[in-house]
């Protein structure tokens, strides 16, 4: 086989096998159908892509989807490649094997960014495709539409895959063997973050404003032109889709020549940022040799926030899942949607502590930390398992963790945001008691979830906090939690909200002591008998 | 067959890992490479297979230079490094038939090596499973096996026995001495002075970064009656 497939080809299969392996699902079948799961995640983005859709149609301009998804898609896309492209060049353990082989540099470069054109198609696919669909389909079938459509699709990674693995590689070869690596990740996705949710609500304010829509329309052909501006291979891209030769050439003559480019540059980027960057180095530095005496559980507890501490993946994914509301709030303000103001109006005023909480308790709610207290610590797990503690100081410093953590979280975001709403003194004292509630229940059931699905064998540390099935049961949770709650409102109309929280913190706090029951009880022994 | 001159790595400007190393192996040796914990084995190794870079000096392999003429050079060796970091989630067979890819191995000869090395080493019978289910010893079997596949002109390998069960660890000499006795050579290093001593027909000390005996056993131990142990710990004794 050529090497260039071959090398394609095994990277590929592990990087099938691992995201199946990731999901830690035993049934085979259920591991493959599990490749499929994040359509379920894009299932709202669809929606509004139909939506969008609809817009267009209703204004004479459907093509409009086509330009306008392709830039969205082609930008998430450039985001995506960012985290993705550092994740497996520069953290990959593979480099060690392909350095020794003899393949040509731009082999290693090509075939490496297979698996990242993979997953980027994938969500082309989902997003991109899905506009394809609703085009070629919508108003009868169009063979000629459909087919030239997944043409597109098939290019949509090349330009974002190739540009950000231009600008990635000259940098981390500027930073080298530095520790700024982990901060570059960090960075990457944040932005990506960023890039998004403004993905999203731009697409939402489109939707929600055809009066600005017709007012563009009135140029000719000036609506693909206006929306695609800012980026002409859209403009190149709808008219090919829509049968034009030239626009066809264009587009095909870009991607060739960013292909080219890369070919080009291939085998600097190789040895400057790839071989450079995995230099094993060794700083010599020598520091303070320090002995204190701390308690057993103090030092399980540092421990675990060392684990998160210490590894970009799980501080990153630990800091955005807690102030998720902050950033959201945020990237919406300076969208322009939501301002301080928008907290304040009076018609809020008595949805205000329910507001609060929900800012206050949301660390508890997405944070999920004890879902993968266990699965964190990898192969290093066994280190617990053979000192002298019990399986309780074991499991209960894992809860505590997450309740520091949380805790923190959730005092910051009370002290942030309780005087931007009308709250009195006993609302605020009421939400803190829920929130209390909140984390030590969540923070106990999520250990539940880990115990009995520990999954230790990952190869790499998103794996362990993003791909885990855990992290959707223990979401799960929540909805069926917060579903109860809602039921007993709708149950009992004329219930004030001060009795409401009360009551959804007493159901909180008894899955707290059925929880700790379970996880001291059953699950201690469960825990004692973890397969390592 | 391999020649060093001069070779240095330097880390961060500073770290001195190693110090102008010189070494010549021949065809049909057994090499074997030795020295303390950090005296810069790994880092030789890992600069002559091209996983890293030397800072000063040149490294030559079948007279093809390794920064140079990389991929005549690579074409010449194989390598199982100390630690066994490959494709976990694919195959064992997969591995191999990657390894057999991309040096170019044919389908009869690939077969045939295959279900020599996999039954010499058992894991014959683990092929089909993925690598992340094998235990430490398996993987660097399998890496053996994957190193063996392409019948390099030279075989080197980053402390090849630790790992090894006892019978591994045979099959894994005699086929050491079977390559050289087929004109090949072998490179390794080891903290096994027992087997250098019974395998190597040369063996080079490294001591912080610098060559401090490379000879045949009897010249280094200067034909006195002291075991290689008793000679190296004299060597690398810290003043």
């Amino acid at each position: 086989m050529n090497k260039l497939l071959a090398l394609t080809r095994i990277q590929l299969k592990d990087f099938f096998s691992k995201y199946t392996q990731q999901l830690n699902i035993k049934n085979k079948f259920l591991g493959k159908l599990m490749i499929f799961l994040p359509i379920l995640i894009l299932l709202p983005v669809i929606q509004i892509i139909k939506q969008l859709y609809d817009t267009f149609l209703l204004i004479g301009y459907p093509e409009l989807i086509i330009t306008y998804v392709y830039v969205g898609a082609t930008m998430l896309a450039f985001f995506m490649a960012i985290p993705l492209v550092i994740s497996i060049f520069f953290y990959s353990k593979d480099l060690s094997l392909i350095a020794t082989l003899p393949v040509k540099e731009d082999t290693v470069v090509f075939s490496k960014l297979a698996s990242v054109y993979v997953y980027l198609f994938g969500m082309g696919a989902l997003l991109f495709g899905t506009s394809v669909v609703f085009y070629a389909f919508g108003d009868g079938f169009n063979l000629f539409y459909f087919l030239m459509g997944i043409v597109a699709l098939l290019f949509l990674p090349v330009l974002p895959m190739i540009f950000a693995t231009l600008v990635i590689m000259p940098f981390m070869a500027v930073i080298g063997g530095r520790s700024n690596r982990n901060m570059m990740v960090i960075i990457g996705n944040i932005v990506l973050l960023a890039v998004i949710l403004g993905i999203q609500v731009v697409f939402t304010r489109v939707e929600m404003d055809p009066a600005s829509l017709q007012k563009m329309v009135s140029q000719q052909d000036g609506l693909i032109s206006l929306v695609g501006s800012k980026f002409p291979p859209s403009i190149w891209l709808t008219k090919m889709v829509r049968g034009s030769l030239l626009d066809t050439i264009w587009f095909l003559l870009l991607n060739l020549g960013f292909v080219v480019t890369l070919k080009l540059f291939a085998k600097r980027l190789y040895k400057n940022a790839l071989l450079k960057y995995n230099q094993q180095s060794n700083t010599g530095k020598k520091g303070v040799i320090e002995y204190k005496q701390s308690s057993k559980k103090m030092l399980l507890i540092k421990r675990h926030l060392g684990i998160i501490i210490h590894n970009p993946t799980f501080l990153l994914n630990t800091v955005m899942t807690l102030f998720i509301p902050i950033l959201l709030f945020g990237i919406y303000t300076a969208m322009g949607i939501m301002s301080l103001e928008t907290l304040r109006n009076p018609m809020l005023e008595p949805f205000a502590i329910f507001i609060f909480i929900g800012i206050i308790v949301s660390p508890s709610i997405v944070g999920s930390l004890s879902a993968t207290a266990i699965t964190r610590e990898g192969k290093a797990f066994w280190e617990t398992r053979v000192l002298p503690i019990s399986a309780e100081e074991n499991i209960s410093a894992r809860i505590q963790t997450t309740i520091l953590i949380n805790g923190f979280a959730t005092a910051l975001l009370a002290l942030g945001t309780f005087w931007i709403l009308p709250l009195g003194a006993l609302d605020i004292l009421l939400a803190i008691v829920a929130a209390a509630a909140a984390i030590v229940c969540f923070a106990t059931i999520d250990l539940i979830i880990n115990i009995e699905r520990p999954y230790l064998n990952w190869s790499n540390p998103t794996a362990a906090v993003k791909n885990n099935l855990n992290i959707m049961i223990s979401l799960i949770s929540r909805i069926v939690l917060g579903g109860i709650g809602y039921g007993l409102y709708k149950l009992i109309p004329d219930l004030s909200s001060r009795w409401m929280i009360g009551i959804f913190t007493i159901l909180l706090l008894a899955v707290y002591v059925l929880g700790r029951k379970l996880v001291y009880g059953r699950y201690k022994q469960k825990f004692i008998d973890m397969n390592i | 067959m391999l020649k060093l001159k001069g070779v240095t790595k330097v880390f961060n400007g500073t770290k001195i890992a190693v110090d102008h190393l010189d070494l010549d192996i021949l065809e049909g040796e057994i090499f074997g490479f030795i020295g303390p914990n950090g005296a810069g084995k790994t880092t030789t190794l890992r600069m002559i297979t091209g996983i890293i870079s030397p800072t000063e000096g040149e490294i030559t392999i079948g007279g093809h230079n390794i920064k140079a003429d990389a991929i005549s050079a690579k074409k010449q060796f194989t390598f199982v490094p100390d630690q066994s970091e490959i494709y976990d989630a694919v195959k064992g067979i997969d591995y191999l038939n990657f390894i057999a890819d991309m040096y170019e191995v044919n389908i009869a000869d690939r077969k045939e090596r295959v279900e020599r090395y996999t039954k010499l080493f058992q894991i014959d019978d683990a092929l089909t499973q993925s690598v992340n289910s094998y235990s430490h010893g398996m993987r660097q079997k399998l890496m053996i096996c994957g190193a063996l596949l392409p019948n390099p002109k030279i075989f080197i390998l980053d402390e090849p026995h630790v790992g090894l069960d006892p019978h591994s660890n045979k099959i894994l000499k005699d086929l050491m001495k079977e390559h050289c006795a087929n004109g090949g050579t072998v490179l390794f290093s080891s903290h096994v002075l027992e087997v250098v001593e019974n395998l190597c027909h040369r063996v080079a000390i490294i001591h912080k970064g610098k060559l401090i005996a490379c000879d045949t056993l009897e010249a280094v131990k200067h034909n006195s009656t002291s075991s290689l142990e008793e000679i190296f710990l004299e060597m690398t004794k810290d003043e």
